[in-house]
């Protein structure tokens, strides 16, 4: 469009023009460009609490206590006052500058109990009954023992608990405890909230356990798929095996199940691959099948790619999973020790698309595939799909903006091996859930930022005393506003390491910014609006 | 590394890096350089398969173990098991060919010559086992129980029973553990 960037005269020609078909929302969106976050009240008074993030429908500010006990959540506000100053920008009231002016406290919740405390990476909101998703555990055991069914190497943590609350009022709805289990809790890496339904990965016991939020508030089991597919299956295995043993075998069984072992329970003296591996195996069996007609060269290329492979393929693990809609998870499967240790991406990992209604594994592809690079590339959108709210469809993506595309394109031609280039870009499948922020101010078709320093992805980063410097895209590409986390001076010690992290309200022209030194609890928050 | 044609690079080997935990799983580990008379006569039923492979199964060494491998069946079509891939172990002792290979599915199955640890029991891997069987001849008996199993020779009576009294429900039964366990 050629209208210019002032506000009055987009008023008006908002009154003259209506906007293209389907693009309203994109040319609202542009006052963005004039209502800009460029006012930072510095250090500013408020509670020591762990500010996790703003719900992506901006209703709730989501905090933790210090001590990991308590959650506490404010209404994000705007700032009021009156002045009788005739001048255009009169000076803030002196009460201004604190926390509460922005933030209306609406109640704290105890959700720790005894020897658990909250995870404070962790939050999913579910927005159309605005419930919030936490979690609680206690403290990890890495050399846990190991315990049937377990994947050894995988980490122990005796209890974790999920706690669905609702936030209007902060009443607890329900919760799900899993014992002895492990579920990678930071940033959200081993739970997925797709419309009402839940998928909570057990590394440990490799089940990615399927549940719906229901209405009432309720947490209720839809199907567990890992050991078995269906959510019958076991119930089918266990009354046709019943009617399968003869009586003396049924008296053999019966004191065999004394011992608390059941038939269907993964144990040493029944080595059947799970549901999902069978799926898996089955898959990229036939793939190699029939790929070659000729039965020679078939048994040969079998030979190679299929069994001498076939026990690295049975001892792949699942690491992470997302939904891609209703029916279809993506898993990523990988070594054991990929699945918890941090730098794991130099090890190879597959991706998996799974239909749960056929149990069927849809593709399979290698983390190198470069089949799956393009399609991440041209469909970025599909895979970070989530959630109904609509400041969400306008997360920029390099699926949905020329600009992201460009940097990719640029990134792409400047590496130096293809293949390698193709293994780093998918390290971010699956995707984490609600991890990006939906703020304008991250849309890349609106502003120009160093993505090094701040981007949408919810991250602790390394803190530089610069300013951080949000440029127009339109032209003249002018400076519209700059974010400066810690002290209004600048820190009196540049050596000690600082780390930051930014919380933008999704609709709002208001932002807090978090900076902490190491061994230095009390932390700078600054807030950053519009005046 | 090997590539795979049009695959875009699906399969290619797998890096060494994956390797570093692995160890063979049977107890008789045998390195390729000393092969023994049982690792030659494996080496030759695998030439031998290699050449002419029995339809719709194949099998080859699981790794680098050539005493444990992996034998795939794909369910013959007409039979219950159709739609279904079968996954065994067959472990072979040292002294192969003079004792018969150990066969295990590691896919369920409703199946009267399979126990419910999956371990097969038929004829010719028991009792009418012979050192001149092969490798290729034994893929062919497991076939062939799946066209026509041994109800006379059963790992669990009350299959082979509904098999000869009632053959539809058997068919329906295992038609269904197909679907479940082994697609």
């Amino acid at each position: 469009m050629f209208s210019s960037g002032n506000v009055t005269s987009r008023v008006f020609e908002r009154q003259i023009r209506s906007s293209p078909p389907g693009a309203s929302v994109n040319r609202a969106r542009k006052f963005y460009e004039n209502l800009v976050p460029s006012h930072t009240l510095y250090d500013v008074e408020c509670p020591d609490h762990c500010f996790r993030k703003f719900t992506e429908d901006g209703l709730f500010l989501i905090s933790f206590s210090r001590n990991h006990q308590e959650l506490i959540v404010y209404r994000p506000s705007w700032l009021t006052y009156t002045s009788d100053s005739d001048d255009t920008l009169p000076p803030l009231p002196r009460r201004a500058p604190r926390f509460d002016s922005f933030f209306t406290h609406l109640y704290s919740v105890n959700l720790a109990s005894a020897n658990e405390l909250i995870c404070k990476d962790f939050f999913l909101y579910f927005p159309s009954r605005r419930f919030g998703l936490f979690a609680t555990s206690t403290a990890q055991i890495h050399d846990s023992a190991p315990s049937p069914g377990a994947v050894p190497g995988v980490p122990s943590i005796d209890k974790i608990t999920f706690v669905l609350l609702r936030l209007d009022d902060g009443v607890v709805l329900d919760e799900r405890v899993f014992l002895h289990d492990f579920v990678n809790l930071a940033y959200n890496m081993g739970v997925f909230m797709y419309d009402d339904l839940l998928a909570i990965l057990s590394l440990r016991y490799q089940k990615i356990h399927l549940l719906q939020i229901r209405d009432s508030g309720h947490l209720v089991d839809a199907r567990a798929i890992g050991y078995f597919c269906r959510e019958d299956d076991e119930l089918f295995l266990n009354s046709s095996s019943q009617a399968m043993m003869t009586s003396q075998d049924k008296n053999k069984q019966q004191n065999r199940e004394d011992d608390a072992a059941t038939i269907s329970q993964p144990d040493a003296e029944n080595s059947f691959l799970s549901g999902i591996k069978q799926r898996l195996l089955s898959f990229i069996f036939r793939e190699i099948w029939n790929e070659e007609s000729d039965n020679t060269m078939r048994v040969q290329n079998l030979k190679k790619k299929f069994y001498f492979h076939f026990q690295d393929y049975v001892d792949l693990i699942i690491w992470k999973v997302q939904f891609l809609d209703r029916h279809h998870l993506l898993i990523k499967f990988g070594s054991v020790d990929g699945g918890v240790g941090r730098n794991a991406d130099h090890l190879p990992a597959f991706f998996a698309v799974y239909n749960m209604e056929t149990t069927d594994i849809v593709a399979f592809y290698q983390n190198s595939a470069e089949d799956l690079y393009q399609l991440f590339e041209q469909f970025s959108d599909h895979f970070t799909v989530s959630s109904s709210s609509p400041f969400m469809n306008f997360v920029t993506s390099h699926s949905n903006s020329v600009h992201a595309l460009e940097q990719l394109k640029y990134l792409k031609n400047k590496s130096n091996s293809f293949s390698q280039f193709v293994k780093k870009m998918l390290v971010s499948l699956p995707f984490s859930c609600q991890s990006q922020s939906p703020s304008p101010y991250f849309d890349q078709s609106l502003f120009r930022f160093d993505e090094k320093l701040i981007s949408a992805a919810d991250r602790h980063r390394q803190s530089s005393d610069n300013p951080i410097k949000f440029i127009s895209r339109r032209k003249p590409e002018t400076l519209k506003f700059k974010i400066k986390p810690g002290p209004e001076c600048g820190s009196a010690d540049g050596r000690s390491k600082k780390i930051c992290s930014f919380l933008f309200h999704p609709h709002l022209p208001l932002a807090i910014s978090i900076q902490q030194t190491l061994f230095m609890p009390p932390s700078v928050v600054n807030i950053h609006f519009r005046r | 590394m090997m590539t795979t044609p049009g695959g875009n690079g699906r399969f290619k080997a797998l890096p060494t890096a994956m390797y570093a935990g692995y160890s063979g799983t049977a107890s008789s580990w045998v390195a390729k350089t000393s092969v023994s008379a049982s690792g030659k006569r494996i080496q030759r039923e695998m030439a031998e398969l290699n050449v002419d492979p029995p339809p719709e199964c194949s099998a080859g060494p699981k790794g680098d173990n050539l005493y444990h491998w992996i034998a795939t069946i794909i369910g013959p079509s007409g039979t219950p098991y159709e739609g279904g891939i079968f996954f065994l172990d067959m472990i072979f002792p040292s002294d192969y060919p003079f004792k018969p290979p150990k066969v295990v599915f590691k896919t369920r199955i409703y199946h009267c010559n399979v126990d419910t640890s999956g371990n097969l029991s038929v004829e010719i891997l028991r009792d009418s086992w012979s050192p001149a069987l092969t490798i290729t001849k034994v893929l062919q008996a497991i076939r062939s129980i799946f066209l026509k199993p041994e109800t006379y020779n059963p790992a669990l009576p009350v299959i082979a029973r509904l098999y000869l009294s009632d053959r539809e429900k058997h068919e329906e039964v295992a038609k269904e553990w197909t679907l479940r366990f082994a697609k």
